[in-house]
């Protein structure tokens, strides 16, 4: 487990500020970070060889490849290609192409691309350049899985991949205690809502006698009146919310920080926290619809979003308030999929892709800026615009998508919110007022991190600021201008994405809203002016602000420290448990043992049979009483004696008792047998006792009243069980046969012997085996010597 | 039909004789290598027959049964051997790199063989007395096995599993004793019936009881698994991984079979019992691997957890959740087997199984990385690997006879599995050594290199295989269940003609 | 006699549990001899007494004579005793093994593969 040596400092607060070769940076308590970059500069750049560019190309070809689809998808068509994988299970690997799975391939087959052209500078280099490019491009390959699954089983072997993947990304500077530490609890933490969220897919899968996701969704009215709809509906959401770090499972988010930038821009922009939100959208024409649905997500949504922004608004380390934002954006996902109106959904499908472009673009800017000047701090970046005029204006373009100002495509998503909001049937002014403080927030918080750090006043920075490379340039920039054309024309997504995402949803292409930048004067309108105008205020007194929030902050329930301390409950009750039972002490193991074997006999005894029935006991001759009495006399005086010498004795003693009844009763061959093995047992045990010590300590009584009592007991099922079992009729089958074969075909006259050497040889040859394997092993522990030993 | 039953039994008995005369020379550890190249063939052979002509007996001596002793294999007991075979022979391939010439000197690969044939031979034989035969038969050479090298945690490791499962046996002997009064057969088949017959159905009960506990002795359930961690990281690390393997899973087949095939009488009593047995053997498993802080001492704990899994299956008895054990023993053999190969190689090129004292081997070592990655996750359950559909297919049964509980805890046990997985990787692979060393697998001498890597990646092949092409394997394991189920085949074919 | 015998059973099946919890692994050994020779009494018994008469077929007969003993529980008991031995052996050499390397034969000092949490740390 990943400890963090340094959690006092707050889990959140330890991006800050980075040495990087050589410079003397400030270190406000905190280790290393995410990011080990190998610089581009100072000693030249370094390649990556082939690896560079190849993994470019996987993603840019499936971007192409799925531009293919927009033509039949906006015509309504789905693609649907199915391979059986295990038809026994119900399981086949199928794939649905439809507006919504086109959707996000576009969003993560694009955004990959440019991530990943992005990293090959970024990470120009490192030695594990190699580990972080199939880890990336695993990674993008289960999303893309993730999102054209058609079988819910596949889709979760997709989910789990992106598990996985993720842990290995977070976790990529793997000697950092704070990597490790975020990287388990991403895994845990998404791990749990993935077990949550199998059983859920299991029984909406058995509900609906079916896995392909297609046929599920078609029988919706049925699902939503099943006994097991509530069930279905919180194990999913279990797992989405988990994923899509709703509160309060919002805290792996930040942590996940500790990735190198171009995983965060690519996790928790376009992908791996959109997960859940895809698997919400994907069910919401099966599970949507009910009241449950509708108040869960909303709340859920809500609150996420609310107390999301206003964490951003608290952060001073730039990649931090972004993964707030993150939070913020998925939360506003959410709240949108609580509906299935028209406005609400096509609000839903716009800000989906707005998120996307403006969040990439910034994650990736911050990327640049950290590049440039070796830190991500708030406070000290400042006037960079005039040395990195590029990032500055991706920035720019990217942030006032963000802010919603038009004609950025930000505005109408936000527009449609508002719209979807008033729409909301039941709770309007709920809606519109956490949507419009939301919005407000993301406002100002566009401020601080696109307009401040280039156009304020700023410290020196641990680095000498320079302009990023192009390669590092290209993918902010694009996709901050994809921001403004597409709200300039949205008609490019307007036929292409959005309406037939929304007809994946709604099941209608008519529901779909249209995407205007001028809807002309209407509440929306007034709301979004609203939005502006408290959110230039919030950026205004953002650093007394921030002061106080981090006061209430600090006083708030930290869920990262909760979490720890769930963690280290988990792991004092592991060690409770483990010397409660694994004690070491072997008299309480065969303690134990013995405890379950009467506890277990003596309760079947009790629920399952009578009592044995002890009518007609025959007239016994002495010698029997006497051999009888014998066997009970030895075996009391090995029990009481201290004596080694009388133990040895009266072990001999109910050795002989046994062999006489063997006599007694027709078995004269095991009688022989029996002598001599006691003899043999008796011999070993008095030479070993040469070189052993006396049994009881000096002074010390071997006088144990509990295991006294529990002997007893054990004796006592013992006698009853086999009092009961010799009630029983016996079937003589065997026996008769033998006798009957003996001679005849056998050619033998001792039956006995006949059994053992002919009828029942393989138990004679593997009693052989055992002493010979058994002399070998005595050798072999007696010629260890005390040297080896060691 | 006889030579296809015997040949996987003979191997390595004769193995073991040629293996004990070369102990001194530098040709024994290659005559177990091929000798166990051998029985992985044999019992192929024996697995292509089953899968063609179903469940083949054969009976010793030609005495038929159930008066001699009969060798029988349906496709449950055919998948052990085979998979008893595979590790034997990669555990094999391993010896030649980890075994010390004192050891071979000591008769170790003998003992090796010997172990074997006593696993194989309990998954052949139709008779619960010979059954006992070769329970024996596998203990003693596992004692010589965990006392060889004489270390002091061996001989205590030893003392403890000696004592409790000699425990067991006496149980289990006892158990034949009672059961044979009762119904004067020993012949599993003809058990089968002849339980019907007995007139104190309550007393039958109580004997299922007791042989539950001395198998579950054997197959460390809860509470009765204390040898198992006191000493599986004791030996060697090509013993444990063949203990790990095939040990517990002995006990776990014995318990199945009994209980699908003799003890179906009462099953709302055993069964429930079985049920919460399950339960609590996972999570009491899962937790104490979350205490420890050894690498073999982590896995030692997992296979009691996993052992819960399989029980849980069983203790279903649905088919589809007979499916589940059966798949599920046969991946967690694999698995588990190569997890504890890995913590060999990682002893021997980091220093120790202890996790606070090593570190580095991602860096350093990523090829034993990956392999290790491989194995964990397939045993914590993720997809698409061997362990994701053992545990898929047990949960989806819980859940389709509406057994929450179970499901639940199965799938929470799941995440406490993950956790504990990643505390071998978060200490022993992603940090830097604790010691500055770099643990690289070059270190290694490359006969030894090989020796150790070429079994380990074979076993992570066979996890992934397992996990993307899973069909076979299913379709395998319903047929399977199906003949658990409904045991006639399996009677007929043992009784013949005196079947009913 | 089957009453007697069973109640025989369970005085060694108790004698033999009390030794087996003694502190002194010498004890165990004391108590596995006893509760070997009480299974194979078990299984003897299982197989019903009959008193003289052991199973053998004479000379010239085809059969045994009527009333002989149960033969198969007894080659089961032979086959027992044998494995019992070779098992015993083992675990008393063991034992030994044990106080010359541990030098203790007290279980609750034998804590080398499991030891004490406060040792560990």
């Amino acid at each position: 487990m990943a400890q963090a040596p340094d959690r006092s400092t707050g889990a959140l607060d330890y991006l800050v500020v980075r040495k990087i070769y050589g410079n003397k940076a400030p270190q406000s308590g905190s280790d290393e970070t995410g990011d080990k970059m190998a610089q581009a500069t100072g000693d030249g750049p370094k390649s990556n060889g082939i690896l560079g560019p190849v993994p470019v190309l996987i993603p840019l070809a499936i971007f192409i490849w799925s531009l293919s689809f927009i033509g039949p998808v906006s015509n309504g068509e789905v693609v649907r290609l199915s391979y059986d994988w295990v038809p026994s299970l119900g399981i086949s690997l199928s794939f649905l192409i439809d507006g919504l799975s086109l959707t996000f391939t576009l969003l993560i087959s694009g955004i990959g691309a440019l991530v990943m052209l992005y990293s090959n500078t970024y990470l120009a280099g490192h030695p594990q350049y190699g580990r972080f490019m199939l880890y990336l491009t695993s990674f993008m390959l289960a999303m893309l899985g993730l999102v054209l699954a058609d079988n819910l089983i596949s889709l979760f072997v997709f989910w789990e991949l992106t598990t996985i993947t993720s842990y290995l990304l977070i976790g990529f500077d793997n000697e950092s205690a704070k990597s490790r530490r975020s990287a388990l609890q991403a895994l845990l933490l998404t791990g749990a809502g993935a077990l949550a969220l199998l059983a859920g897919l299991i029984i909406l899968g058995v509900a609906a006698g079916t896995f392909e996701i297609s046929e599920i969704l078609a029988k919706g009215d049925e699902i939503r009146a099943h006994a097991l709809y509530l069930p279905i509906l919180i194990l999913v959401l279990a797992g989405a919310f988990t994923k899509s770090a709703q509160f309060p499972f919002h805290f792996w988010l930040p942590n996940a920080m500790a990735a190198p930038t171009p995983v965060s821009a690519f996790l928790h922009s376009a992908t791996m926290v959109k997960a859940g939100v895809y698997l919400m959208a994907r069910l919401h024409p099966a599970l949507s619809g009910t009241d449950v649905w509708m108040w869960t997500l909303t709340i859920f949504g809500a609150v996420t979003a609310v107390f999301a922004s206003v964490l951003a608004f608290r952060q001073t380390d730039l990649k931090q308030v972004l993964a707030y934002t993150t939070l913020m954006a998925l939360g506003t996902l959410t709240l949108f999929l609580a509906f299935d109106s028209g406005y609400a959904i096509t609000a839903f499908t716009t800000f989906l892709i707005t998120h996307s472009l403006y969040k990439a673009a910034l994650f990736l800017m911050v990327g640049c800026i950290d590049h440039g000047t070796g830190t991500r701090e708030a406070d000290i970046l400042g006037g960079l615009g005039r040395i990195m005029p590029f990032t500055a204006a991706a920035a720019a373009l990217a942030a006032l998508s963000m802010a919603g100002i038009p004609p950025f495509i930000g505005f109408i998503a936000k527009e449609l919110m508002y719209a979807g909001a008033v729409e909301a049937a039941t709770s309007p002014v709920f809606v519109a007022s956490m949507a419009l403080a939301a919005n407000a927030l993301m406002f100002a918080v566009a401020g601080i991190v696109a307009f401040k750090p280039f156009w304020r006043p700023g410290q020196p920075t641990p680095v000498e600021p320079h302009e990023a490379p192009w390669p590092m340039l290209a993918g902010p920039i694009i996709l901050a201008v994809l921001g403004l054309i597409v709200g300039i024309a949205p008609g490019l997504i307007q036929g292409t994405l959005v309406t037939p995402t929304v007809a994946a949803l709604l099941g209608s292409a008519d529901e779909a809203k249209e995407l205007k930048l001028w809807a002309g004067v209407n509440l929306p309108l007034f709301l979004s002016l609203g939005t502006f105008a408290i959110g230039f205020v919030l950026y205004v007194f953002h650093q007394p602000l921030r002061r106080t929030l981090a006061a209430i902050d600090a006083r708030a329930p930290n869920f990262d420290r909760g979490w720890d301390r769930v963690l280290d409950g988990l792991k004092a009750l592991a060690e409770f448990q483990t010397r409660l039972i694994q004690s070491g002490v072997l008299r309480r193991y065969i303690f134990i043992t013995f405890a379950t074997l009467f506890a277990a006999i003596g309760t079947t005894l009790y629920l399952r049979t009578d009592l044995p029935d002890l009518e007609g006991i025959e007239v016994l001759a002495p010698k029997q009483w006497a051999v009888v009495a014998l066997i009970i006399a030895g075996t009391i005086s090995v029990v009481l004696t201290r004596s080694r010498i009388t133990a040895i004795a009266a072990l001999g003693v109910v050795g002989i008792a046994v062999a006489l009844i063997f006599i007694m009763y027709g078995a004269p061959d095991v009688a022989i047998t029996q002598l001599l093995v006691e003899t043999l047992v008796v011999v070993l045990v008095a030479i070993a006792m040469l070189s052993l010590p006396f049994l009881d300590k000096p002074g010390r009584h071997d006088h144990r009243p509990l295991d006294a009592v529990l002997a007893l007991g054990v004796g006592t099922v013992t006698t009853i069980t086999m009092l009961l079992v010799l009630q029983q009729p016996i079937d003589l089958r065997l026996t008769e046969y033998f006798e009957q074969t003996s001679w005849p075909e056998a050619f033998g006259r001792n039956i006995v012997n006949v059994i053992l050497v002919d009828f029942r040889a393989l138990d004679t040859f593997g009693e052989i085996a055992v002493v010979v394997v058994a002399a070998l092993s005595a050798y072999a522990l007696l010629r260890t010597t005390a040297k080896e030993a060691q | 039909m006889s030579w296809y039953l015997s040949l996987p039994l003979a191997i390595p008995f004769i193995t073991a004789i040629f293996a004990f005369f070369a102990r001194k020379s530098v040709y024994g550890k290659w005559i177990s290598v091929i000798g166990s190249g051998a029985s992985l063939l044999a019992s192929a052979a024996l697995m292509y027959v089953v899968l063609q002509e179903g469940v083949i007996a054969g009976q010793m001596g030609n005495w038929p049964a159930p008066f001699g002793i009969t060798l029988v294999a349906d496709l449950l007991s055919a998948v052990m051997v085979v998979i008893t075979a595979i590790t034997g022979f990669a555990v094999a391939i391993y010896c030649m790199g980890e075994i010390t010439e004192r050891m071979e000197y000591l008769g170790y690969h003998a003992l090796f063989q010997v172990l074997l044939a006593g696993v194989t031979g309990a998954f052949l034989t139709g008779d619960l007395f010979n059954l006992y035969v070769w329970f024996e038969v596998m203990l003693i050479s596992s004692f010589g096995l965990l006392i060889l090298g004489g270390r002091k945690e061996q001989i205590d490791g030893g003392i403890k599993y000696v004592t409790l499962n000699l425990i067991s046996t006496i149980l289990f002997l006892s158990g034949i004793g009672l059961i044979y009064g009762m119904t004067g057969t020993l012949n599993l088949a003809d058990l089968s019936l002849a339980v019907e017959r007995v007139e104190n159905q309550g007393l039958l009960t109580v004997v299922a009881v007791m042989f539950m506990i001395a198998f579950g002795v054997k197959a460390a359930l809860f509470p009765l698994f204390f040898w198992l961690p006191a000493a599986y990281h004791t030996p060697a690390f090509s013993v444990s991984a063949v203990f790990a393997g095939l040990l517990t899973k002995v006990g776990v087949y014995a318990l199945i079979r009994m209980f699908t095939l003799v003890f179906d009488h009462d099953v709302q009593f055993t069964h429930t019992l079985l049920l919460w047995v399950a339960a609590f053997t996972m999570i009491v498993g899962v937790l104490g691997a979350a205490a420890q802080s050894d690498f073999r001492k982590i896995l030692s704990f997992h296979i009691v957890s996993q052992i819960g899994y399989m029980i849980m299956g069983l203790a279903l008895s649905t088919k589809f959740a007979l499916v589940g054990a059966v798949f599920y023993l046969v991946h967690h053999i694999i698995v588990k087997a190569n997890l504890f190969l890995i913590a060999g190689v990682a002893n021997r090129i980091a220093g120790s199984t202890e996790l606070s004292r090593i570190g580095g081997l991602y860096k350093s070592a990523p090829l034993l990385g990956i392999l290790f990655l491989i194995p964990a996750f397939s045993l914590a359950g993720f997809p698409p690997l061997s362990g994701f559909w053992a545990k898929y297919i047990l949960v989806a049964a819980a859940i389709e006879i509406e057994a929450w509980v179970i499901a639940g805890i199965a799938l929470l046990v799941g995440l406490l599995t993950i956790y504990s997985m990643t505390k071998i990787w978060g200490q022993a692979f992603w940090p830097a050594h604790p010691d500055g060393i770099e643990p690289k697998l070059s270190h290694m001498p490359k006969f030894q290199r090989w020796c150790y890597l070429l079994p380990i990646a074979g076993l992570a092949t066979l996890t992934i295989i397992i996990g993307l092409f899973p069909e076979p394997f299913v379709t395998f394991a319903e047929r399977a269940a199906d003949q658990l189920l409904d045991p006639t085949e399996y009677v007929t074919t043992v009784l013949g003609e005196r079947a009913p | 006699m089957e009453i007697l015998l069973s109640i025989s059973v369970g005085v060694l099946v108790a004698a033999a549990v009390y030794l087996m919890l003694a502190r002194n692994v010498l004890r165990f050994i004391f108590g596995l001899i006893l509760i070997s020779n009480a299974a194979n009494l078990v299984i003897f018994t299982s197989g019903r007494l009959t008193l003289g008469a052991p199973p053998l077929i004479e000379e010239g007969a085809l059969l045994p004579p009527e009333g002989v003993a149960n033969a198969l529980p007894q080659a089961l008991v032979l086959t027992a005793i044998v494995i019992g031995f070779g098992l015993f052996a083992f675990a008393l050499i063991l034992v030994y093994r044990a106080y010359t390397t541990l030098g203790t034969l007290y279980s609750d000092d034998m804590r080398v593969a499991e030891p004490r949490s406060e040792d560990a740390g």
